[in-house]
């Protein structure tokens, strides 16, 4: 009886460490597809006035570019980057996802939101400068191996300019970071 | 004795198991190489890893990292990591941007009507010889070179890495050069200067057989820079039966057409939002 109870007791344990590993994966894959969150302000922009379709566009295509260059240094993707990213960051960050692939890393990022205000609008409206107060944690692999794993909160200075239908990321640039 | 021997043992024991360490600079400037301290002992990997770099090589803990200029030619932050047998340690690093010496710079519109109040707006991106964006705020000076005229120069401390200027056209259409300097950049663009909207449009009507010939003046605008040729000008004819409106481009310099006309008829011209002098002609 002891015995029979032992053997269904160890075939339920092995059939919850699969399951909850197939959670584990799952929510993992969920974390990747989502959307790190935004919130704008763009009450000191200047001189132009925001209009109401890019206060909207911008936050949005800000997080889909975090997304995809998170996707890219985490999967060494780097044809993820053109969706959202151009000229010097863009290139920036393609040179370092090939410089990861090259070293055998990865850097797997959990974001935890960004405060994005808004300082430059351009007269003409083909530049937007920000400030990206982001807060997210940040691990570095080397094959399967963590040899980083430390939350950041880091300021960006961003330099966005609008494409065929989306505000394309130009510049990326950490101007100052603390380990909270 | 035995005791002083057993206390220097452990010492020496502990000091050669002591934790790995790694001591970058807190700040180093972009295209600079630096030297990187470490502290601990055999064989480890250091991993540096930046906006554009990910590199990783073996070294001897305990020993300088030296970090070539080439590697840190993005600003931002640094992760210098070293793992060695008793795991890995990290430290982080800033690298900020280096004398601004260029700059991009933007100019729209690239055709302006003459006389138009802050119709052109120049705007100034400073960066340094890396492509990184100079945040501490730099005199930019602006410049307009119009033709066969005295150049005008005015500087604007940037703000966040941009400046930014906002000019009125001139009275005079042509091309005008707009130039921002700042180190050792000094960029140009062209803005083309046209003609604002015709102003005093005249036209007047000869006889030409069966038909009117209605011919304008010379289309100047409120300036006297000719308006240009393809600019279009309506010819509005109303009589008896109704309304025709005929749309032509000035050529070299004046818009014509030929319209038959039967009984009495009024003709009006406008161009754009301008409204030039009425005809009345009697056809037979």
């Amino acid at each position: 009886m002891r015995a029979t109870l032992l053997r269904y007791g160890s075939v339920f344990a092995v059939i919850a460490i699969l399951l909850l590993g197939v959670v584990a994966y799952q929510l993992r894959a969920t974390a990747d597809d989502e959307l790190p969150r935004v919130q704008l302000n763009a009450n000191n922009i200047g001189p132009r006035q925001i209009e109401d379709l890019t206060s909207k566009s911008v936050p949005r295509d800000y997080a889909l570019a975090w997304q995809t260059m998170e996707q890219a240094l985490n999967q060494n993707q780097p044809g993820l980057l053109d969706g959202y990213f151009t000229g010097f960051a863009k290139q920036d960050l393609t040179q370092r996802v090939n410089s990861q692939i090259k070293s055998g890393l990865h850097t797997r990022y959990t974001d935890r939101g960004h405060q994005l205000d808004a300082l430059f609008y351009s007269p003409a409206g083909d530049a937007m400068e920000l400030r990206d107060h982001a807060q997210v944690d940040i691990q570095v692999l080397d094959g399967d191996k963590v040899i980083y794993d430390q939350p950041v909160t880091a300021e960006y200075m961003v330099l966005m300019t609008p494409g065929a239908d989306r505000w394309l990321v130009r510049q990326l640039q950490a101007v100052n970071g603390t380990k909270p | 004795m035995r005791t002083l021997r057993t206390v220097a043992f452990i010492f020496l024991a502990a000091g050669s198991l002591a934790a790995s360490e790694i001591h970058p600079p807190a700040q180093a400037t972009a295209g600079k190489a630096i030297t990187i301290q470490t502290s601990g002992s055999g064989d480890a990997t250091f991993y540096l890893i930046g906006p554009a770099i990910a590199s990783k090589s073996k070294v001897q803990a305990g020993s300088d990292i030296s970090v070539d200029s080439d590697e840190l030619q993005q600003a931002g932050r640094y992760i210098a990591i070293l793992c060695a047998s008793d795991g890995c340690t990290s430290a982080d690093f800033f690298v900020t941007p280096a004398a601004a010496n260029r700059l991009s710079f933007l100019v729209h519109p690239s055709r302006v009507p003459v006389g138009t109040a802050n119709g052109i707006s120049a705007v100034a991106f400073v960066h340094d010889n890396f492509q990184n964006l100079v945040l501490k705020p730099e005199p930019v000076t602006f410049s307009i070179m119009p033709n066969n005229e005295k150049p005008v120069s005015a500087t604007r401390p940037s703000q966040n890495g941009v400046a930014w200027v906002r000019l009125t056209s001139a009275r005079k259409e042509g091309p005008t050069k707009l130039g921002a300097s700042i180190g050792h950049a000094d960029e140009i663009r062209v803005v083309e200067q046209v003609a604002a909207d015709a102003c005093n449009l005249r036209i007047k009507a000869d006889r030409e057989k069966k038909d009117f010939e209605i011919e304008t003046d010379p289309v100047h605008d409120c300036a006297g820079n000719p308006v240009p040729d393809g600019t279009v000008v309506s010819f509005t004819e109303s009589d008896s039966a109704g309304k025709t409106t005929v749309d032509v481009p000035i050529k070299r310099g004046i818009a014509k057409i030929d319209m038959p006309i039967d009984g009495r008829a009024k003709i009006t011209v406008a161009s754009g939002v301008v409204t030039g002098n009425e005809l009345e002609v009697s056809g037979q």
